[in-house]
């Protein structure tokens, strides 16, 4: 096996095929299969492509709790920082930036009860009622940890692997290496919170410098998710229907036998119309049972919308659909997880929201068997602060705090690495970004260090110096 | 499938961060005396860069590399002798025996590697080392780093004393004709108008404009047509995009606030004005890098100085991170003088010296050190009464909104909530900006120390350095300015334009040649470095290069020498007699043996569906316009108020170029059609073909509006007056052929105009229009 790099799109047949056998030498059979489709005139840089190895998920949903949920009151006990609320930290545990508090905030303990559920017997609060029967389903990484402490970097670094916008997402980077499945939906999707922006904006999801084919389609809120998807207002449908096809005579008119790029552009064509007519029924909730509806809590005020989100992502994977991001949190702070005045009124509410959805996801994945190929993270840009902050809240913090994955190959019902005593610092088998942007591209059966791009003299991957495979958990 | 790789890999620990000096102190000395002369002497010749094959994919030649191992794992594990690959390997255990065909090493040498990773296996080898000084003549020799020469042209075909433009032609045809070939025949007429003014101004060609050229019988019809495109003031407008795409320009900062830079458009006037004036391109590139330093009294001087204002900003609230954001900002203001106007990659030398490029981490802090004290300093263009009430007023504002701020962080909870929206709504209140130029200055006051800093972390400090050049550039006794020169700026501006400079005017004429061509002479037009793709024809790259420093740094005269040049007239046509066998023997057409034709960007696709409607409202200059997007969209600003879409509807019609460039709300409309990023240098468009651009113009805002507006215009135009019933209607045929020449440039073929005639028999206008907009030949240049 020689290590290879994936190609940039190209631009016409012998390009393709070049970079078909050069990329993914000795999968002979799949580039005939390419070849077919070429000579069909489909170049299309979104066809599937194989992975590096046998891959254990082929989608991935993140459910991106923004803001940065506290590990403190959720799963990661810590009885110890309930004995020293009130105190400063002791100097044993060392030194950590903030963004807003001061050296001389004290500890805070938390008023979360928690208790051990599943076979393995893992901690969850009593934040999460629902997400706590599928623990089993749950690897949890109790040791994460970033490199910033403000929203915006930390989102990016989150998303990018980079500190700095303008480089690609991982849903860009994995759609850049595998293609997508579904030819009538958007192949990468976010699913933004409708209370409104986050800090770090668009460029978080976006697809930096790899092109414009890769970047994500931002679902809007309301019956109608995808621009341009639906006619625009007053045209009559079956008037259009002509339309496209004078645009089909016409281009065909003119079109010289070689010109495969003038002939790519005619497919691109169909598969908008195919998109066009097929997308909206997928899209349609009204399909789906009562129970279904009821076990995503859809129709009740508080979990209707990431309820409703988080089905709709089940839809879209159940579609092919490579990358759906579900954002939990938007608007001001308080929208969001980030707890500031007062952790117990933010967290109660963001998870009475979030809490059934998310189970409900799980348990809808697993139950229609899409979870064994579907790969699940949950967790925000970073933790909160051990210490208060205005009297009841907590800060940013991002030297350890918890993630979970699920799904996908992910094996569940356990929980890695610590923090130390107060929930400070990840200080057993600490686990950063790139470790789990690593896992989930090792789930996928794509290699970090052959799934890179060139730019600006180098070639740039997801996974920046060099991540780790979370073997615990695969 | 075996998946060993992924059990290693798991295992690389990362070194802790209270290692002991102690042990790391011996380990490194283990490593210089007894690990490295193994490595050297029995390992590279297999697992290095010097290697003739590499062995499994394993690299033994530096840290990062040995630690990532290769194809079976981590060769070296810190702290885990026992799961090191490579001390299995010297054990002969698990199944690898190395070094090969050998017997085993001394057991004392296996000791000493163990020993060795046992210590954490410290590695010096990429940490910054106080080395390259001097480069190896080799990469002296790289053609990009050797001076510009001016070749003879005209070798043997008895051209001497040809136009210059003939001089292009030489090159190309010579590289042809040693395949036996020659250039495609001219393009049409019709095309030629359509591709020089798409090319210069951006714009399509008006059909009396393509008549009168069809039609021109004088024998220089060709270059009177190219000399009024470029006197045109459209012609700068087009040409800024450029320019613009590679100094990543937007108008906002990006990240959290997005705050918008005061009049930052006045550095895109700027760009224009320059371009239409051919302004000499030595002395833009000395105003943007040194104009305060120059004259600060000249608003065209500071306004040029925006360019370092272009990059990303992170600001935050809370504890401040004074060094770090420093040291942000001053990396952004580096490495776009690298990439834009040297063409060379110097970031990569941020964190370490450059593993492919002659350039050490000294050099980068070097370049750096010329933008030590260089500062952000908004001009007011206000008078001064007018500027003194605007001062009073903000700080009225703002310490009302510090009042509640100050009570805010005591309240918590709802209470909270409601101060927050109270100085929200403050903030709303606070006085437009007044004109400014958000120029630079120096501040010597707060000079930032440069110093070479660890893997580019600011904490980690390493020697102190001052101005100079990459090392590989300049005599190697050149030493460094001093840290507070006074005019750093223009000293690193000197030596930017100088004539001798090698980098500077090939990476321009190469940008000009890409403008046309689809393609630079050299493919990679940010990156000129080892790395970088070689010339096609270095010759003719140099021919250009000095011809544009011996007529004054004057662009328009080399764009005026490519557009009249044989090579860029020919037909791109696929239905030449040799395009299938030259297709397959130059699939990338490098040696340019037709035109290439290329797709509009996204500011021309939706300039030129204006243009054909008759809607594009020509007005220049001035601040930026948003136009209405979905609603969805400025929710997720971080500050919806942000995108403020004026009054006035003509002003929605204005070119692409004067529409806002906001970080963190990119139209639609250019996403969609790879506009750039505006995060980093955009040195090429991409070009990419995908179904949501076909679903933006069949169903998107702008198009659907405009093809109503074209439908309206085809059909007034052609309405005749009648005495009986005011007007009388027109044959299809000739509405047909009208809007064919709107929009397309050209008559319909029969074909088009059967299909065209049959669809308007029932079908609406507008929806031929739209189809129009959506036709192969409307989204490409010919």
């Amino acid at each position: 096996m020689h290590p290879t790099t994936h190609f940039r799109p190209t631009r016409n047949r012998r390009e393709f095929i070049r970079d078909a056998f050069c990329g993914f030498g000795g999968l002979a059979l799949a580039s005939l299969v390419h070849e077919e489709q070429l000579r069909a005139g489909t170049a299309n840089p979104l066809a599937p492509k194989p992975p590096h190895a046998a891959p254990k998920a082929r989608s991935v949903i993140f459910l991106f709790m923004a803001g940065g949920p506290s590990h403190l009151e959720t799963f990661d006990p810590k009885p110890l920082l309930n004995e020293l609320s009130g105190q400063p930290r002791p100097a044993e545990f060392g030194e950590a930036k903030y963004q807003f508090i001061q050296r001389d905030a004290k500890l805070l303990g938390t008023q979360r009860k928690f208790q051990k559920y599943g076979q393995a017997g893992l901690d969850v609060s009593d934040l999460f009622p629902h997400t706590a029967k599928c623990v089993d389903r749950l690897a949890i990484i109790r040791s994460c940890h970033g490199d910033m402490v403000v929203h915006s970097a930390a989102q990016y670094e989150l998303f990018s692997g980079r500190v700095t916008p303008g480089f690609p997402s991982m849903g860009s980077w994995i759609l850049y290496g595998l293609g997508t499945e579904s030819d009538s939906l958007p192949a990468y999707v976010v699913l933004p919170d409708p209370k409104g922006a986050l800090e770090a904006g668009q460029p978080m999801y976006m697809h930096g410098f790899l092109p414009a084919v890769y970047q994500p389609t931002m679902f809007r809120p309301g019956e109608r998710p995808v621009l341009n998807l639906s006619l625009p207002a007053g045209s009559d449908a079956r008037q259009r229907q002509k339309t496209v096809k004078l645009i089909r005579d016409l281009n065909e008119a003119t079109l010289a036998p070689d010109d495969t790029e003038f002939a790519a552009r005619i497919n691109a064509y169909d598969l908008a119309f195919k998109m066009q007519s097929e997308a909206p029924q997928i899209l349609d909730l009204s399909g789906e049972t009562q129970e279904t509806l009821d076990l995503y809590g859809v129709g009740h005020e508080t979990t209707h919308d990431y309820g409703r989100r988080c089905l709709l992502a089940r839809k879209l994977v159940e579609q092919g659909v490579r990358f759906v991001c579900v954002v939990a949190g938007g608007g001001p702070g308080n929208m969001q997880w980030d707890a500031h005045s007062d952790i117990e009124e933010n967290h109660l509410r963001k998870a009475a929201e979030t809490d059934q959805p998310v189970a409900a996801l799980l348990t809808d994945l697993a139950r229609r068997g899409l979870l064994e190929s579907t790969l699940v993270l949950w967790g925000g840009e970073f933790g909160r602060s051990p210490e208060a902050e205005s009297g009841k809240g907590r800060d940013h913090h991002n030297l350890g705090f918890t993630m979970w994955l699920a799904g996908g190959g992910i094996r569940g019902g356990q929980a890695v690495g610590a923090t130390d005593a107060i929930g400070l610092k990840a200080i057993e088998k600490p686990y950063h970004f790139r470790d789990i942007h690593t896992t989930i591209l090792h789930q996928l059966g794509l290699d970090q260090h052959r799934l890179t791009y060139p730019h600006l003299g180098r070639d740039e991957r997801l996974t920046f110096v060099e991540g780790r495979v979370i073997e615990e958990i695969v | 499938m075996i998946r060993r790789f992924a059990i290693a890999l798991a295992l690389v620990v990362p070194p802790s961060s209270v290692a002991l000096a102690a042990d790391e102190d011996d380990g490194l000395r283990l490593f210089r005396e007894r690990i490295e002369p193994v490595l050297k002497t029995e390992c590279f010749g297999c697992h290095s860069g010097a290697a003739k094959e590499l062995k499994g994919g394993l690299r033994l030649d530096s840290r990062q590399a040995a630690r990532r191992g290769g194809e079976t794992g981590a060769a070296v594990v810190p702290g885990k002798p026992a799961q090191s690959l490579i001390v299995q390997a010297l054990r002969h255990e698990g199944g690898y025996e190395m070094p090969p065909d050998k017997p085993k090493l001394a057991d004392s040498v296996v000791a000493d590697f163990v020993k060795w990773i046992e210590l954490g296996a410290p590695d010096p080898r990429d940490q910054a080392a106080p080395l390259a000084e001097t480069w190896p003549n080799q990469a002296r020799e790289h053609w990009a780093f050797l001076p510009i020469k001016a070749p003879t042209i005209g070798r043997g075909s008895g051209s001497a004393g040809a136009s210059p433009s003939r001089a292009i032609d030489t090159f190309i045809v010579e590289k042809l004709s040693q395949r036996g070939w020659e250039l495609s025949p001219a393009a049409s007429r019709t095309e030629l108008i359509r591709r020089l003014a798409f090319d210069l101004i951006g714009l399509p060609p008006t059909p009396e404009e393509i008549a009168d050229f069809a039609a021109a019988t004088e024998p220089d019809a060709y270059e009177r047509l190219v000399d009024r495109l470029m006197a045109s003031p459209l012609f700068g407008q087009k040409q800024a995009q450029h320019w613009l795409d590679v100094v990543r320009y937007a108008e906002t900062e990006g990240y959290e606030y997005d705050r918008h830079v005061p009049d930052a458009w006045r550095y895109r006037d700027y760009t224009i004005d320059a371009f239409n004036r051919d302004k000499p391109f030595d002395r833009f590139v000395r105003e943007q890098i040194a104009g305060d330093e120059l004259d600060p009294g000249d608003p065209e001087c500071l306004t040029a100085t925006v360019f370092h204002r272009l990059g990303p900003v992170r600001r935050n609230a809370g504890n401040p991170d004074i060094a770090l954001s420093r040291n942000e900002v001053l990396t952004e203001r580096t490495d776009i003088i690298g990439t834009a106007i040297l063409g060379l990659t110097v970031g990569c030398a941020r964190c370490h010296n450059h593993k492919l490029e002659p350039i050490s981490q000294r050099d980068y802090y070097r370049l750096q050190a010329y933008l030590a004290a260089t500062d952000e300093h908004n001009v007011s263009l206000a008078p001064p009464d007018e500027q003194a009430a605007w001062d009073a007023e903000t700080r009225r504002i703002k310490d009302q909104m510090e009042a509640i701020k100050k009570v805010a962080r005591t309240k918590t909870g709802e209470e909270r909530v409601k101060m927050q929206e109270m100085i929200d709504a403050l903030e709303e209140t606070l006085p437009l900006p007044l004109a400014t130029i958000p120029s630079t200055w120096n501040d010597f006051s707060a000079r930032t120390p440069i110093h070479v800093l660890r893997r580019g972390i600011w904490e980690s400090k390493l020697d102190a350095v001052g101005p100079r050049p990459p090392s590989v550039l300049v005599s190697a006794e050149l030493p460094e300015l001093a840290a507070d020169v006074s005019n750093p700026r223009t000293q690193l501006a000197d030596w930017l334009t100088d004539s001798k400079n090698p980098l500077v005017a090939r990476v321009i004429v190469n940008r000009l040649w890409q403008q046309h061509f689809g393609t630079g002479i050299v493919k990679t037009a940010n990156d000129f470095g080892l790395r970088g793709e070689r010339p096609s024809h270095p010759e003719l790259l140099d021919h250009l290069a000095a011809s544009l420093v011996e007529n004054d740094w004057s662009l328009k005269t080399i764009h005026r020498r490519i557009v009249s040049s044989s090579t860029y007239r020919q037909s791109s046509s696929f239905r030449t007699p040799h395009s299938a066998l030259r297709t397959s023997s130059d699939p990338d057409n490098r040696l340019l043996w037709r035109f290439n034709r290329r797709r509009l960007s996204a500011e021309e696709l939706r300039d030129a569906m204006l243009a054909a409607s008759g809607r594009l409202n020509l007005q220049a200059g001035g601040p930026s316009v948003m136009t209405p997007v979905d609603p969805e969209l400025v929710n997720l600003l971080y500050k919806p108020s942000q995108w403020q879409v004026p009054q006035a509807a003509a002003q929605q019609d204005r070119r692409s170029v004067f529409l806002i460039a906001k970080r963190n709300l990119r139209l639609p409309f250019m996403e969609a059609f790879d506009g750039p990023a505006l995060l980093t240098s955009c040195a090429r468009r991409e070009s990419s073909t995908h179904a949501p651009q076909a679903l933006e113009l069949l169903n998107g805002a702008i198009s659907n509006e405009l093809a109503g507006a074209f439908a309206e215009r085809v059909a007034g135009t052609l309405r005749v007056p009648s005495a009986a019933n005011g007007t009388r209607s027109v044959p299809t045929t000739l509405i047909i052929q009208r809007a064919f020449l709107l929009a397309l440039g050209r008559h319909p073929t029969p074909r088009e105009l059967a299909a065209s005639v049959d669809f308007l028999k029932d079908g609406p206008l507008e929806e031929f229009c739209l189809a129009l907009f959506n036709l192969n030949d409307f989204a490409h240049v010919p």
